[in-house]
C-alpha cells in the first residue's frame, strides 16, 4: 500500500533507491556549483567572536556569542532534550549556542548526504568516519579543513604529541588537501576483535590464544568438548573477522579493505586479494570450514547490524563459543548467557585481535570519527571563531573530560592521581558505572553522547570509563601487537576517481564473492591462478598502474 | 484481499445445500489447508512480536520466545508509554494521518468527480496530467529542493501535501463515479440542483463504499509512511510516530563500514522487548479499524472493476 504515494515501485529496495537518486541526483545538482578554491580568509574581517590569543589547552571563550548549527544524529535510545546540562553547560563556557538539525539514527547517511547535496546542511557535520567525506570533495559542498588548521592549536599539538602525522596526510584528497578532521585517539586499540568465552577455552586447557594457530588448536580442542558447536563465528557476513585477521597476513579484507592496496615491501602499493599471504589467510579459514570450526551460517546470513543477532543465541545455546564483536558486542553475549548458562558461570572477554605470518600486527585505529563543514561557512565573520571553538570542542582534554563526564565537582570528582569518580547520586548506565542512581548523566543531562563524546580521547579519558577487562584489553593490544604501518598514500583526482571506482568496484566484487566461495568449499582453493586470471581479465593491472602513479605523483608533489 | 474476495465469490456461486461432488471436497480440503498454512505464515511473525513485547529482553535474546510470553511483564509497556517523545510522535502521527486524509479525501473526490464527466472539455489533458506524474517524478533531490523553496520544511504540509493525490485511488474513484446512473443527475438538474449540490447530496452519499476505502488507503498510507517525514522534518518533535520507530528498530541495518557497525553495537541496547512494544503500539490503531472497514473495501475496489 505504500505505492500510494508512487515514489517507488517498491519499498523493500527504497534504500537502495535514496543511494542511488542520492548519488545521481547530488553529482548533478553540485556539478554546477563547484568551488572555485578560494580559500584565503580575510581574518580582520572574519575573526568576530574569535579568542585573540587563542591556545592549545585553553579554555575557548567567544568575545561575542553567537549561534552555530549542528547536524544531530538522533540515537533512539538518547532522545535529544534542549535540557541537557550539555548545551546550557558549553553555551555558557564558549558563549556559542549550538542549534541542532535533528536526523534519525536509522537513516543518518542517507538524509545527511541529502543535505549536503541540496547545499542545505548545518555548518557542523559530526560523526564523519575518515573516507565518508571523499564523495562530497570534488562538489566543494565542505571545506578544504588542511587550509584552516593554522586555526586550530589542539588539534596540531595532539597530532604532533601522539606522532599521527602520517596518518594526518593519508586523510588527503589529490589536490593535496583533507576535508574532515577526524577525532583522535591516544592508543590504537581496534574496536573489533574476537570476543571468547573465556571459561571454556580455559576450561579445554588452550587459554587465550595469541596467534590464528593457538586459535585454531583451542577450536579443536572445544569442538572435542562440544561436537555440536561451530566454535568460531562471525555475525558481520564475514567482513568483520576477514578485517581484523587480515593484517596477521599482510592482507587487507572485509571491512577494512578499502581500496584494496597494500605495500609490497618496496613502498609501492599492490593489489592485495592476489597476493600469497591472502591466498593463505583464505585457506587459513577454508581448513577452519572443513574442520566444522567455523559457524558458515553466520558467515553468509544477513545480519542485524548489532552482530549480536543469531551469533548471540547461538553463543547463549552453547554453540559458539568465539565471534568477532566489540565490547558492546560482549556485554550482549553475557546478558544473553545469564538467561541461560547463569550469572557467574561464564567469563566473556575481548581478546586482541590474533597475530599470523605478519606477525602480531594490528590494524592503526588512531582516527575515530570526526567532523566535516560546510563550505558556505567560508564566508562567515564568525568563521575563525567556530575553528576555534571546534578546535576546543574536539580536542581539548579539558573539553574532552567535560563532554565524557560532565562538569568537575557536580557530577564528578577527581583525584589528586588523575582518577575519575561519578559522584553517587549520578549514573552513566551504558557502561555500567552507578547504575541506579536516579541521575543518568548520558540520557538526562547529555554528557557521554554519541555525537561528540567518543571521538577525540586520551588513553587515561578512554580507560576512566571502560570496564576492567577493557582496561586490560587495552593494555594487551600496546603491549603484545604492532599497529600496521599506514600504506604510502595515493590520493586520486577527479578523473581518476570517476575511472578507479569503474574498475575497483567489479573487482571487489570478483574478491568478495571468491574469497566467500573459497572459505566455504564452493569452488577448490586449486583454482586460485584461474581467480587470479579473472581478476586481471577485469583490468587489474590497469587499476593498480592507476593507484601506482597518483602514488608516485603524490610522493613527487609531497617530497 | 484478493484470496477474501475469491473465496466470498465462490461462495456465492454455489447455492447452500447443494451436494458437495468428491472433487468439490477434495478441493475444498486443499484449499482450506492451503489458506490455513498462509494465515498461520502471516500471523506467526505478529505473534512473535506480540509475545516478545511481553517478554524480558534476556529471553528474547536468548531465543527463548516464540508464541508465548517468557518471563511475563508489563514493565516494558509502562517504559515505552512514560516516554514523552513516543506520545508526541503518536499524536504527530494521527494529527498527519487525519488532515493528510481529509485533504487527500476532498482533491480526489473532486477531482475524480470532474474527470468523470465525458462533456467535459480538456478531460483528456486533465487525466494526462495525473497520469504522467504515476509514470515520472523529478527525483529526489529536485523534489527536496523545491519543498525547501515553497518553505514546507519543518511543517505538517511537507508530509500531508504531495502524497495528497494518489492516482491509482483517483482512477479507481473515477471509474466509479462513470458507473453511477446518470439518470440520478439529470432528475438532480430538472429539481433545481447545481454541480455542488449533485456532487455533495447525491453523489457522495451513494459512495459510500469507495470513499470509505480510499480513506482506508489514503490513511493506511499516511499512517506507514516515513519517508516524507524523514526527508523533510529536521526537528524530532515534528516526526511521526513510524520515524521513531524505524529508528529504533531499522537502526542498525548498516553495516558496510566499521564505522556503522560500532555505532550501531550502540544501538544494540534498544532491547528487544521495546522494539516490539513500539511496534504492537503502532499497529494498533490501523488493526482495530480494519475489520470495521473491511466489508466497504472489498465491494469498494470491486466495484467499477468490471466495466472497464
Amino acid at each position: 500500500m505504500s505505492s500510494v504515494f508512487g515514489r517507488t515501485p517498491s519499498g523493500a529496495t527504497r534504500r537502495r533507491v535514496i543511494g542511488f537518486s542520492l548519488a545521481a541526483g547530488g553529482a548533478a545538482a553540485l556539478a554546477a556549483c563547484s568551488d572555485d578554491g578560494g580559500t584565503e580568509i580575510d581574518v580582520e574581517a572574519q575573526s568576530k567572536g574569535a579568542m585573540e590569543n587563542f591556545a592549545a589547552d585553553m579554555q575557548f571563550t567567544a568575545t561575542e556569542p553567537f549561534t552555530l548549527s549542528v547536524l544531530w544524529t538522533d540515537w533512539p535510545d538518547l532522545p535529544i532534550t534542549d535540557q541537557w546540562q550539555f548545551f546550557k553547560e558549553v553555551e555558557k563556557r564558549t558563549n556559542v549556542k549550538m542549534e541542532v538539525t535533528n536526523i534519525p539514527f536509522s537513516d543518518a547517511t542517507e538524509k545527511r548526504s541529502l543535505l549536503i547535496s541540496a547545499g542545505d546542511a548545518p555548518t557542523v557535520i559530526p560523526l564523519v568516519y575518515t573516507g565518508d567525506e571523499s564523495s562530497f570533495v570534488s562538489s566543494g559542498a565542505i571545506l578544504p579543513m588542511s587550509d584552516y588548521v593554522e586555526h586550530m592549536p589542539n588539534f596540531q599539538k595532539y597530532v604532533e604529541e601522539w606522532d599521527l602525522g602520517d596518518m594526518v596526510n593519508n586523510l588527503k584528497q589529490a589536490d593535496g588537501k583533507y576535508y574532515m578532521l577526524p577525532g583522535l585517539q591516544e592508543v590504537s586499540v581496534p574496536v573489533f576483535t574476537v570476543v571468547i568465552r573465556k571459561d571454556v577455552f580455559e576450561e579445554v586447557g588452550a587459554g587465550v590464544p595469541q596467534t590464528w594457530d593457538e586459535m585454531r588448536a583451542a577450536l579443536v580442542k572445544i569442538k572435542e568438548k562440544y561436537p555440536d558447536s561451530k566454535p568460531l563465528a562471525d555475525g558481520f557476513e564475514g567482513a568483520s573477522m576477514l578485517n581484523y585477521a587480515s593484517h596477521a597476513w599482510g592482507a587487507r579484507a572485509g571491512w577494512g579493505f578499502g581500496n584494496g592496496m597494500v605495500d609490497d615491501g618496496s613502498g609501492k602499493l599492490e593489489y592485495t586479494a592476489v597476493t600469497e599471504g591472502y591466498k593463505q589467510m583464505v585457506e587459513f579459514f577454508r581448513g577452519l570450514v572443513e574442520d566444522g570450526l567455523l559457524d558458515t551460517d553466520s558467515m553468509t546470513a544477513a545480519n542485524d547490524g548489532s552482530g549480536g543477532g543469531s551469533v548471540t543465541e547461538k553463543v547463549a545455546g552453547n554453540l559458539v563459543f568465539a565471534a568477532s564483536g566489540s565490547p558492546g558486542t560482549a556485554i550482549e553475549f553475557q546478558q544473553a548467557l545469564n538467561e541461560t548458562v547463569g550469572e557467574g558461570n561464564h567469563e566473556v572477554v575481548v581478546i586482541p585481535p590474533p597475530g599470523g605470518p605478519a606477525g602480531q600486527i594490528v590494524e592503526p585505529r588512531n582516527f575515530w570519527n570526526g567532523f566535516m563543514l560546510n563550505a558556505e561557512i567560508a564566508d562567515s565573520e564568525n568563521f575563525v571563531a567556530i575553528l576555534q571553538f571546534l578546535d576546543w570542542l574536539y580536542y581539548n582534554q579539558e573539553a574532552r573530560e567535560l563532554i565524557r563526564w560532565g562538569v568537575l565537582d557536580e557530577t564528578y570528582t577527581k583525584d589528586a592521581s588523575g582518577k575519575i569518580t561519578l559522584k553517587p547520586e549520578f549514573s552513566l548506565n551504558a557502561y555500567n558505572i552507578n547504575p541506579g542512581a536516579p541521575t543518568d548523566i548520558q540520557r538526562d543531562l547529555g554528557w557521554s553522547n554519541a555525537v561528540f563524546a567518543d571521538s577525540s580521547e586520551s588513553r587515561a579519558l578512554k580507560e576512566s570509563y571502560n570496564s576492567p577487562t577493557f582496561v586490560e584489553y587495552v593494555e594487551a593490544v600496546l603491549s603484545s601487537r604492532t599497529p600496521r604501518d599506514p600504506n604510502p598514500p595515493a590520493p586520486l583526482d577527479e578523473a581518476e576517481l570517476e575511472s578507479s571506482s569503474l574498475m575497483a568496484t567489479p573487482l571487489k566484487d570478483t574478491v568478495d564473492t571468491n574469497t566467500l566461495k573459497f572459505i566455504l568449499g564452493e569452488r577448490d582453493i586449486a583454482e586460485w591462478d584461474d581467480y587470479v586470471g579473472e581478476l586481471e581479465a577485469q583490468g587489474l593491472q590497469q587499476y593498480v598502474d592507476l593507484i601506482n602513479t597518483a602514488r608516485e605523483r603524490f610522493e613527487e608533489e609531497n617530497s | 484481499m484478493v484470496t477474501d474476495v475469491r473465496t466470498t465469490d465462490l461462495a456465492m456461486v454455489k447455492p447452500r445445500g447443494t451436494a458437495r461432488t468428491r472433487g468439490e471436497r477434495v478441493f475444498g480440503a486443499v484449499n482450506a489447508t492451503l489458506l490455513v498454512l498462509l494465515c498461520v505464515g502471516m500471523l506467526y511473525p505478529f505473534i512473535t512480536v506480540l509475545a516478545q513485547s511481553f517478554s524480558s529482553s534476556g529471553a528474547i535474546k536468548a531465543g527463548q520466545v516464540n508464541f508465548l510470553p517468557v518471563g511475563f511483564n508489563l514493565d516494558t509497556y509502562a517504559a515505552v508509554m512514560s516516554n514523552d517523545m513516543f506520545w508526541r510522535n503518536y499524536g504527530n502521527t494521527v494529527l498527519y494521518t487525519v488532515v493528510g486524509t481529509a485533504i487527500a479525501m476532498t482533491l480526489t473526490t473532486t477531482y475524480a468527480f470532474v474527470l468523470s464527466k465525458p462533456h467535459l472539455k480538456g478531460r483528456k489533458v486533465l487525466i494526462g496530467i495525473a497520469v504522467f506524474t504515476m509514470f515520472f517524478n523529478g527525483g529526489l533531490v529536485p523534489n527536496y529542493v523545491l519543498i525547501s523553496a515553497l518553505e514546507m520544511k519543518n511543517t505538517m504540509w511537507a508530509i500531508v501535501l504531495p502524497g495528497a493525490i494518489s492516482v491509482f485511488n483517483l482512477l479507481v474513484m473515477k471509474a466509479f463515479f462513470e458507473n453511477l446512473p446518470k439518470e440520478l443527475e439529470e432528475a438532480a438538474q430538472i429539481d433545481g440542483l447545481g454541480w455542488y449540490g449533485i456532487f455533495g447530496r447525491i453523489v457522495l452519499p451513494l459512495s459510500k463504499a469507495v470513499i470509505a476505502t480510499m480513506v482506508l488507503f489514503y490513511s493506511v498510507a499516511f499512517w506507514n509512511d516515513w519517508f516524507a517525514a524523514f526527508l523533510y522534518l529536521d526537528k524530532s518533535e515534528l516526526f511521526p510516530i513510524t520515524l521513531f520507530l524505524r529508528n529504533l528498530i531499522a537502526g542498525a541495518s548498516t553495516t558496510a563500514s566499521e564505522g556503522a557497525a560500532a555505532a550501531g553495537s550502540t544501538t544494540a541496547q534498544v532491547s528487544a522487548n521495546i522494539q516490539a512494544v513500539t511496534m504492537i503500539l503502532t499497529v494498533i490503531p490501523i488493526l482495530t479499524i480494519y475489520p470495521f472497514v473491511q466489508r466497504y473495501f472489498v465491494s469498494g475496489v470491486m466495484l467499477g472493476s468490471v466495466k472497464g
